[in-house]
């Protein structure tokens, strides 16, 4: 195609090439030498930049895509324009009463929370000291039947094995007696 | 002077609302008789330099006349914003948060001169408490003999911990007392 085109464009092209540059405006001798064919290629070709000049666009920032880091005000330090400068003050009591309720209901949440809790915590600690208890009174329960049962083999033995005893006892009660230290 | 922004006034309802309970909303609401117009006159919280202050609109309005340099206090201080942000309760506040308290302690007489002398409240001196009321709470403490209050404080532990406490055990940790008033005469109103 671009052969061609060339081919077309040889006789006048020339001409063309020089008026191109030269004169920017759209000419009516240049539409009337041309072809049909090739004046609705120049008109479209010529008349583009025309309105361009005058509507020229200007493009924001975010619609060439250009990344916020490379600009000549950093991303953080520009502020939005047509907002008011400096503090915001709350005077109003609407605004105070939204901001008190707010504020109300975490704290609710917060006590809330913290009763729930201290009474998990309580029960944990009531379960624990039952349980300690228990096992204190099985302790107690098994050495009471054991002192039952060395209570009863006692009262059995003096009447069975009262000399059998005897010879063991003895030797116990000489050593009882060498720890013994008197002064004076 | 001015009001309070957005968040200074979060900041300053966060920690009224540690001692007070919803009726803090009182604050806001009431509003006192104007001799002066039709309108009834509602307080506002306005601050000045770093501190706050519960004032009355209409002596708000008044004080844009005198230099801010020239303005000691006005109102009823509640406490000042420290440089980091926080906002601390001063003494003066009692008056504000006491008729809203959430949880409150009666101390017993034999009590009341420790408080004041600036000690921490062991389990020997309370008398009362609000009852379920957790560990590490904002309290306002009072005494028993005639509901006044005394000063404000934490306490260390929840009052069912308290009660099985030795008696000499610290229940709540003071933070300020009606004591500071003649203790801390000389700095308590001084704005520099």
């Amino acid at each position: 195609m671009a052969p061609t085109k060339v081919k077309a464009g040889s006789a006048k092209g020339n001409n063309k090439r020089h008026q191109k540059p030269s004169s920017s405006g759209s000419s009516s001798k240049n539409k009337q030498r041309a072809s049909i064919s090739k004046a609705t290629k120049q008109l479209k070709t010529k008349s583009a930049p025309t309105p361009s000049r005058k509507k020229r666009r200007s493009y924001t920032d975010e619609e060439l895509g250009i990344p916020k880091l490379n600009m000549i005000t950093p991303a953080g330090v520009q502020k939005p324009r047509g907002k008011k400068k400096g503090k915001v003050f709350v005077d109003d009591k609407e605004s105070m009463m939204t901001i008190l309720a707010m504020v109300n209901a975490e704290k609710e949440g917060q006590i809330e929370s913290k009763l729930m809790k201290a009474r998990q915590m309580q029960e944990i600690r009531e379960a624990r000291q039952k349980e300690a208890e228990a096992r204190q009174e099985e302790k107690r329960s098994k050495l009471e039947e054991t002192k039952d049962s060395i209570k009863r083999r006692r009262k059995r033995k003096p009447d069975s094995e009262e000399t059998l005893d005897k010879p063991e006892d003895t030797p116990k009660h000489p050593k009882m007696n060498r720890k013994r230290v008197s002064f004076g | 002077m001015r009001p309070l922004t957005e968040i200074e006034t979060q900041t300053l309802f966060r920690k009224l609302a540690q001692y007070t309970g919803p009726s803090l909303t009182h604050l806001i609401s009431d509003s006192a008789a104007n001799p002066t117009s039709k309108n009834p006159d509602r307080n506002v919280f306005r601050i000045s330099g770093n501190r706050v202050y519960y004032v009355r609109e209409s002596l708000a309005n008044l004080a844009t006349s005198v230099a801010r340099h020239n303005l000691l206090s006005i109102g009823t201080c509640l406490g000042k914003f420290t440089k980091t942000g926080k906002f601390r309760l001063h003494i003066t506040a009692l008056d504000v948060i006491a008729p809203h308290a959430r949880y409150k302690v009666w101390v017993k007489p034999n009590g009341e001169m420790p408080l004041l002398y600036g000690g921490n409240l062991v389990k020997a001196h309370i008398g009362r408490w609000s009852e379920d009321c957790p560990e590490h709470q904002e309290v306002v403490v009072l005494s028993m003999a005639n509901d006044t209050p005394l000063g404000f404080g934490v306490t260390s532990r929840s009052s069912a911990d308290a009660r099985r406490a030795e008696p000499t055990a610290i229940t709540v940790f003071r933070q300020a007392d009606v004591g500071e008033y003649l203790r801390e005469e000389d700095s308590l109103f001084t704005t520099t």
